[in-house]
């Protein structure tokens, strides 16, 4: 990591501060975070008294008088004091380096101390954001991921935003098997999606837009006969809808996918700007999903698992794994490309399910299907959210063949590839049963063969 | 038409069906919930407030249960099994859901060998593959403890030689 730059905090806030780049580092090499780190984290308490007033006090707000907003606003400072003073104690317990064996370190810990060890060999991906009240510091938080089953990331709370990348360089260089001082990367943009094209298509995504049509139906007949009783479950139906697109249209606000040699990088975000590395060779699996509406204008949505990523947080939290929230279909295939080189989804050869299975399944029966190449297994479902799911044969974990009664019945059985967890469910639903069967022989045969060839752990020292 | 099914379950050679000492052990353990049952019977009918003939549907119901799932341990178990094949595990259980699992051994992430108390009274065991999928849910219950142990050792072994990254 190269010396830390002087950077301006609080530019947007319009101040004109400017705090050096703080340059602690111990005789061993050891790092602190950022020297304000404790008054952003207080800083995010200071509305806390305000907000739990407005959420009791609902409407009747005005009539509270100012005595209790007063009161309100100084528990808010008195709670923003106690956790600055507290994250003071974090911040001056906390440390990270890369040790000799190229490791990236974290001692932290103030009562129980902490010594982590992230194995960057194992690195799955470095994000930096930039939380609403961070952003207004100019402060970024720096999160790692490494592949293990529980609670494998470790973040760092608040560097600034220069800092925060700087490291992120230095960790994805670390990675990829490079020298620790390779000099950024530089990020080429491949598509950005336009805001309109966001709104317009979450509206039109099927469950919303039948929620909106029925919102509009029960608004018109309430007003046909005169009667207002169910304007309330109108702003139910309506009411819901909206507001879920609302939360993911400042959540995929200004997507924009670019490449660097790291990988992928994904920003998105209004309030809170986020960034994401999906290095080439960490994506898993990918489920293309095309809505009923949003085939009129070919759009479709692109789903990824990653390793380590997109199962719950110890929050409880869903994680990021859109790598395309809205895009044309040509885009589509090109990032994905970039994601997984060499696939070519248009020349695949399906092999559908036959036609009794749409005794078992009668919408989709004549979607399913399978198809597979020499380095991917697909496969087809849904007639009215057409979703296709696709895995490179190295990275399939186990193969499963299952069958349920009814299926029996018919002499059908249902093929699943297994990947790490996500939100992509590779499986071909009601195939003839003896064709399954040799459909999941096969594949175990292609994914030995294609992990005999895999060399994609160390990606850039091959280069 | 059954029969083509029954042959996408399975595998023709070295296919080792699970200990029957099994069905014993999963019938103690049947025996032991039923203790519950029975208290809940005989409640049925010591309380006054119940007319009798809802305790004798209940005691009807009780035993007709009883008796299917006795029934189905022993077949449940029996269509346990599982063959060890040159690069990959074969798992198959299940009467009414069939299901076969392959888990090639460069990708196992651990083997876990586990026994519950009234497993080890009878001496069986469960072997539990784990890759980095989390629906692979690959195990083998009813295994000899011997047994057990040296197909673990065999499948970590197996797992070493041809492990690859994720």
């Amino acid at each position: 990591m190269t010396s830390p730059e002087p950077s301006n905090i609080g530019d947007d806030l319009g101040l004109g501060l400017q705090l050096p780049g703080h340059g602690t580092v111990d005789e061993r090499g050891r790092r602190r975070l950022h020297p304000i780190s404790p008054l952003v984290h207080g800083a995010s308490f200071l509305p806390f008294g305000i907000i739990i007033l407005f959420a009791f006090g609902g409407g009747a707000f005005t009539r509270l008088g100012l005595g209790l907003v007063g009161a309100a606003l100084l528990g808010g400072v008195i709670l923003a004091i106690l956790v600055a003073g507290w994250q003071y104690l974090v911040w001056r317990n906390t440390w990270y380096w890369f040790d000799e064996d190229g490791d990236f370190r974290v001692d932290s810990g103030v009562l129980t101390k902490q010594q982590r060890r992230l194995q960057l060999s194992r690195l799955q991906t470095v994000d930096v954001t930039q939380p609403l009240v961070a952003r207004l510091f100019s402060m970024s938080e720096v999160s790692i991921e490494v592949a293990g089953t529980h609670d494998s990331r470790v973040k760092l709370r608040f560097l600034t935003l220069a800092e925060g990348r700087a490291l992120r360089n230095a960790v994805l260089a670390r990675a990829a098997g490079l020298r620790a001082d390779t000099v950024e990367a530089p990020e080429a943009p491949i598509t950005k999606v336009p805001p309109n094209e966001l709104g317009l298509s979450l509206l039109m995504r099927t469950t919303t837009a039948m929620l909106l049509l029925l919102t509009v139906l029960i608004v018109v007949t309430s007003f046909m006969t005169g009667g207002w009783g169910s304007v309330g479950l109108a702003l139910i139906t309506g009411g819901l809808p909206v507001f879920l697109v609302v939360v993911e249209f400042m959540r995929y606000f200004d997507f924009t996918v670019s490449e660097s040699p790291d990988g992928l990088r994904l920003h998105f975000g209004l309030a809170k700007r986020e960034t994401r590395t999906v290095p080439p060779g960490r994506v898993q699996s990918i489920e293309i999903v095309e809505p009923l509406l949003w085939r009129w204008r070919s759009w479709v949505r692109v789903k990824v698992n990653i390793a380590g990523v997109g199962g719950q947080d110890s929050g409880g939290n869903k994680e990021e794994t859109l790598l395309l929230p809205v895009a044309t279909r040509d885009v589509a295939i090109d990032v994905i490309g970039r994601v997984l080189p060499g696939i070519d989804l248009a020349s695949l050869d399906w092999h559908p399910a036959p036609s009794r299975a749409r005794r078992r399944s009668p919408i989709q029966g004549s979607r399913l299907a399978v198809a597979w190449d020499d380095s991917v297994f697909a496969t087809r479902r849904g007639l009215v959210t057409r979703r296709m799911a696709v895995i490179p044969h190295v990275r399939t974990q186990s193969v499963r063949l299952t069958q349920g009664p009814w299926e029996r019945v018919l002499d059908l059985a249902s093929v699943h590839v297994d990947t790490t967890p996500g939100p992509v469910h590779v499986v071909g639903l009601h195939l003839d049963a003896a064709t399954a069967r040799a459909v999941a022989d096969d594949e175990v045969v292609r994914a030995a063969a294609g992990r005999r060839g895999d060399r994609s752990t160390r990606w850039a020292a091959d280069q | 038409m059954a029969d083509r099914s029954e042959e996408a379950f399975t595998w023709s050679e070295g296919w080792h069906p699970v200990s029957m000492k099994l069905i014993t052990a999963r019938r103690i353990a049947l025996l032991l919930v039923y203790l519950l049952v029975v208290a809940g019977v005989i409640a049925l009918f010591v309380v006054p407030v119940i007319p009798s003939v809802f305790a004798w549907i209940g005691l009807g119901v009780a035993v007709v249960v009883f008796v299917w799932l006795w029934w189905l341990i022993g077949r449940r178990v029996r269509s346990f099994g599982y063959a060890e094949r040159a690069d990959d595990l074969l798992v198959t259980s299940g009467i009414l859901f069939r299901r076969l699992v392959i888990v090639p051994y460069g990708r196992m992430q651990l083997v876990d060998v586990k026994a519950g108390p009234i497993d080890r009274m009878l001496g069986v065991t469960t072997v539990q593959l784990h890759t980095a999928a989390a629906t692979t849910d690959a195990s083998i219950p009813g295994l000899e403890p011997d047994n057990a142990a040296a197909l673990r050792d065999r499948l970590a072994r197996r797992g070493e030689e041809r492990t690859a990254g994720l």
